[in-house]
């Protein structure tokens, strides 16, 4: 009915009535800020990746794609763009593989297991730059706790310069954002575990299934839609995890810890190349974009059911 | 219940174990904080301090300008929480109970830019910034801040509207209420608890900012308190017995407002499968 009814009213008087306009009136605050601070420094942005730039960012001319060609060439650029992937996907697997053993932990009813949520969370709650600053304590080749203990503890008796190598550099920094995302991962599952209702335990245990089968026949398929969203949003959050790398390393050593949103905003903020920066920040752009509709599209269907 | 039972004691050990290991950094903030300086550079490190003190925490305020850094904070983080709100409500009324042309688009479109990383925009927005003169200003922060929230906090103010009866606020209109009124007298009463979540969240993402304080911010009196902790670190005779104290300083109000909202925000953020 109410359709119908829309479709017969005329356009004008859909978008020009009173209540509408009222609409226009409320959103309008919202709508100058986001277009001031948000959309024209995108299409800005867009604009310097297509153009020069001298060193204090002024446009000097249009040069169509050639930034993003040369960005393209870059072997470095590949490089960077794969990191940013597998780094993104090894971290969310195993926040989704924790995540999911800590939901499973507080699924169970024990005597504290409140205060064990309320502790679980501590790394989530935390600001993400001081938790990266405690880790750089915890990190320290000399006064650090972390290799005080493993060495006193015979577990290794050389451990590395945690951010000082590599490879041991890149462990470090994803073990501190998988740190920070695990809490999320496991409150989302946990409530979508005591959203299945006992019934379905009960009758699975009369039938006696084992705990595996119990796990993969009912908790699985009844969190699937979370653990779909859940890892979505860890995604977008993993893949624009600036401050724990730039904190801990500054995507250091020689680069070895770079990821897309760190690169670009070295090239721009410490060697001022802001044309190349701009049209690595476009890629990032679409990158975050096609993950973000993703998940709008999946939060909306989710709503809609 | 055979299988839930005798798992019982494994998952107490195991959820321990797992906490133990999680909380270590906090552990080390505590232990760290605690210590002498002597203490803190000796090799190899101890776990526990001999004889805890709490000297650093006084020590902050004097030698480390603590002070300064946290007015900083509470002037960004109260800016962007009002800033946020005056936007938030009013807009989040809108897409929630008025009907207009693009709604639907709308809210799509804040979904969406809620997850964009400010440092797609920082170029051009560094350049925003120092056009309207509000570079190293706590007002430039404040905007920077309020622009990244905002999609967020319409969406979950959003919903709070949304689960107000329609009845209630009908019955207000036909008793002669204007729809402002309606929504200063009977929407946003109601939905107070919407509201302090939205606000404690704006809160907390701006005393948690790193990045436009980075950018935008020279002087060190209007440094925000988690940049002037990296800062601290940069140096190269870094205190961390003093940063470790610092850190804890910073972190109880965002612990503690968090676990306010902790429920509210993950079922914001995962949908209406959850409910908070």
């Amino acid at each position: 009915m109410a359709e119908l009814a829309e479709s017969i009213v005329p356009l004008r008087q859909r978008l020009w009535n009173s209540e509408a306009r009222l609409a226009y009136l409320l959103l309008a605050p919202a709508v100058v800020v986001l277009l001031a601070f948000m959309f024209y420094p995108i299409v800005y942005v867009f604009l310097i990746a297509f153009s020069k730039t001298n060193r204090i960012s002024q446009l000097k001319g249009f040069v169509g794609f050639k930034n993003f060609i040369s960005l393209f060439k870059d072997k470095e650029f590949w490089q960077i763009t794969a990191r940013s992937l597998y780094w993104t996907v090894i971290a969310v697997a195993v926040k989704t593989l924790l995540g999911m053993i800590i939901a499973l932990l507080l699924n169970v009813k024990f005597a504290g297991r409140r205060i064990a949520r309320m502790l679980f969370i501590i790394p989530w709650a935390s600001a993400v730059p001081i938790s990266a600053i405690l880790w750089r304590w915890v990190y320290h080749p000399d006064y650090g706790l972390l290799n005080a203990t493993l060495k006193a503890g015979h577990v290794w008796s050389h451990p590395p310069v945690w951010l000082g190598y590599p490879l041991p550099a890149f462990i470090a920094c994803i073990w501190v954002d998988i740190w920070i995302g695990i809490p999320f991962m496991a409150l989302v599952f946990l409530a979508g575990m005591q959203a299945i209702s006992e019934d379905q335990y009960e009758s699975a245990y009369l039938d006696g299934v084992s705990w595996w089968q119990k796990f993969f026949y009912i908790t699985l398929p009844g969190i699937r839609h979370l653990v779909l969203i859940a890892t979505l949003l860890s995604c977008l959050w993993t893949f624009n995890d600036f401050n724990v790398i730039f904190i801990l390393t500054r995507g250091g050593p020689a680069g070895a810890t770079d990821i897309l949103i760190t690169k670009l905003y070295l090239s721009a903020f410490e060697f001022q190349k802001f044309s190349p920066a701009s049209a690595m920040a476009v890629v990032t752009f679409f990158i975050l974009t096609a993950l973000s509709v993703l998940y709008a599209r999946i939060y909306f269907r989710q709503e809609q059911t | 219940m055979k299988w839930r039972n005798r798992g019982k004691p494994f998952a107490v050990i195991l959820t321990i174990l797992l906490l133990l290991f999680l909380l270590f950094p906090f552990f080390v903030m505590l232990s760290t904080m605690l210590k002498s300086a002597q203490e803190v550079y000796q090799t190899p490190p101890a776990w526990l301090p001999k004889k805890p003190q709490f000297v650093n925490l006084v020590r902050l305020w004097k030698e480390f300008d603590f002070g300064v850094f946290f007015k900083s904070s509470l002037i960004i983080a109260f800016g962007t929480t009002i800033l946020n709100t005056l936007v938030t409500v009013p807009a989040a009324y809108a897409v929630a109970r008025l009907r207009f042309i693009g709604r639907k688009a709308i809210l799509y479109l804040f979904l969406v830019i809620q997850m964009f990383s400010p440092l797609i925009v920082l170029i051009s927005l560094f350049k925003t910034m120092a056009a309207l003169k509000l570079l190293d200003t706590y007002l430039g922060l404040v905007l920077a801040n309020t622009v990244f929230t905002i999609a967020f906090t319409i969406w979950m103010m959003n919903g709070y509207f949304r689960s107000i009866p329609m009845e209630i606020e009908e019955a207000a209109l036909i008793d002669g209420c204007t729809r402002v009124q309606t929504i200063t007298r009977i929407m946003i009463p109601i939905a107070v608890p919407g509201l302090v979540t939205t606000m404690i969240y704006s809160f907390i993402a701006a005393w948690n900012e790193f990045l436009f304080g980075l950018t935008f911010i020279q002087s060190r009196q209007r440094m925000p308190l988690v940049l002037s902790l990296y800062n601290f670190v940069g140096r190269w005779t870094t205190q961390w017995e003093l940063l470790n104290a610092a850190a804890f300083v910073a972190l109880i109000p965002v612990l503690v407002l968090f676990y306010i909202i902790e429920r509210r925000l993950v079922a914001g953020l995962a949908g209406g499968a959850i409910k908070a």
